[in-house]
């Protein structure tokens, strides 16, 4: 967990990726800094030696004015193509959870992670892991897109649930990413316009 | 003693060591009777003050991972009242285990956004939460939290103390809508009603609440 999660690439010049480690993120091309301290989220400017507060919300707005994750993803031809190694884990099992003698519902268990990569391009996304359930999908098959703690979960065809931790990548750019291009996909296909990614899909 | 009440009194003692809690609004909590209690969500802390603070015993919705993240997890988690809900599908035993809970008088608390907000920055509600308000008939207390986001981001591994405040609103009636269509046709003045008063009580009015539409929006 990292301030380059939320703030993946510059604010102010929408350079990508932003450098950063822990609580701090700083512009390799404009050399702006942003830092928490104290609760706060502090900015320097370069040539500017003042700190003044800014508020997430604003430094994500001004980062989906840039284009958010869709800039480095799309290519000079204008195919969209964008990669992340990741640890990848399926889940296995879903138990009962019971209390009192009443079934409170179920708890899902992922398996073992393996080292692997996730690739989207406009129509499909690959999950390769080197176990069987690796693969290619059309991003119409996807069922939930949804970030979790520090990782992407995606709900595949099957009842097959997979989550994606990234080694060095931001999981709040993978979800904006893959619910804009699934998003994309759906109102192409003539399906509509999604409303909602979790628990499912849903379109208005 | 039982182990919410245990649990309580320690999370008393992390919440006052954590973060300077300011709570306001807790006549409005129903003294007996079925409610739900809908929560803005901002921080892994979020749950710890809300359980502080509610006057009343309170069963809360939890994603379901976390039940299967260790045996402490397991053991803890339907001892503090938690009830899982499966997020990458839609969880039919969620809604049964809440009606149940409800029928027997209960409280249950449930985070209508659905997931910490990244940026702080409400977040639209997911469409089941609104339907299942809908279905009940039991009268809605929105609480809104604001703070817990500069005490601990989901994005960050550090916590700072930080002043919190939660406040409880005027429960709200939607009264029971026990077919579809009725819920359908009552859904946007409820989500929107929901939305307001969320944004009212967590002071994120100029942020612009988003309603149950749009949850592509701000993506």
């Amino acid at each position: 967990m990292a301030l380059a999660d939320l703030c993946y690439r510059c604010p102010e010049c929408g350079h990508d990726p932003m450098s950063g480690e822990g609580d701090a993120v700083w512009c390799a091309s404009c050399e702006v800094r942003i830092e928490r301290r104290r609760g706060r989220l502090l900015m320097t400017r370069p040539g500017d030696n003042m700190e003044f507060d800014i508020k997430a919300s604003d430094l994500y707005s001004k980062i989906y004015e840039h284009g958010g994750p869709m800039t480095r993803a799309t290519r000079a031809d204008g195919t969209v193509r964008y990669s992340a190694r990741a640890e990848v884990s399926w889940r296995v099992s879903e138990r009962p959870v019971w209390h009192r003698g009443a079934l409170l519902g179920f708890a899902e268990s992922m398996g073992p992670a393996a080292p692997g990569a996730i690739t989207v391009e406009r129509a499909t996304v690959s999950i390769e892991d080197g176990r069987p359930d690796s693969g290619r999908w059309s991003l119409l098959d996807i069922r939930a897109v949804q970030a979790a703690s520090r990782s992407l979960q995606l709900s595949l065809p099957g009842d097959r649930l997979v989550q994606l931790r990234f080694l060095d990548d931001s999981p709040r750019r993978w979800e904006v990413l893959m619910r804009l291009l699934v998003a994309d996909a759906y109102e192409r296909a003539g399906r509509g316009r999604v409303v909602e990614f979790q628990p499912r899909i849903v379109t208005g | 003693m039982t182990w919410y009440a245990f649990f309580r009194a320690v999370a008393r003692l992390v919440a006052w060591r954590l973060v300077r809690l300011e709570v306001s609004g807790r006549g409005h909590v129903p003294r007996r009777g079925p409610f739900l209690l809908v929560v803005n969500h901002l921080s892994f802390l979020d749950p710890i003050l809300v359980a502080v603070a509610c006057p009343r015993r309170i069963h809360a919705l939890a994603k379901s991972t976390q039940f299967a993240s260790g045996p402490v997890y397991a053991w803890l988690l339907p001892r503090v009242n938690a009830i899982p809900a499966r997020r990458y599908k839609v969880d039919p035993q969620v809604v049964r285990t809440v009606l149940r809970l409800l029928e027997a008088g209960e409280g249950v608390c449930i985070y209508p956004e659905g997931e910490r907000s990244w940026d702080g920055a409400p977040q639209p509600l997911r469409r089941g939460t609104v339907r299942l308000l809908l279905k009940t008939g039991v009268p809605v207390v929105p609480c809104g939290i604001s703070g817990s986001y500069e005490a601990k981001p989901r994005w960050s591994a550090t916590r700072h103390r930080a002043r919190v405040a939660l406040r409880f609103g005027e429960p709200i009636e939607f009264g029971v809508h026990d077919t579809r269509a009725e819920r359908e046709v009552a859904f946007d003045a409820a989500a929107a009603r929901i939305v307001s008063s969320l944004a009212r009580l967590s002071g994120t009015e100029d942020a612009g609440a988003q309603g149950a539409e749009g949850p592509v929006s701000r993506s």
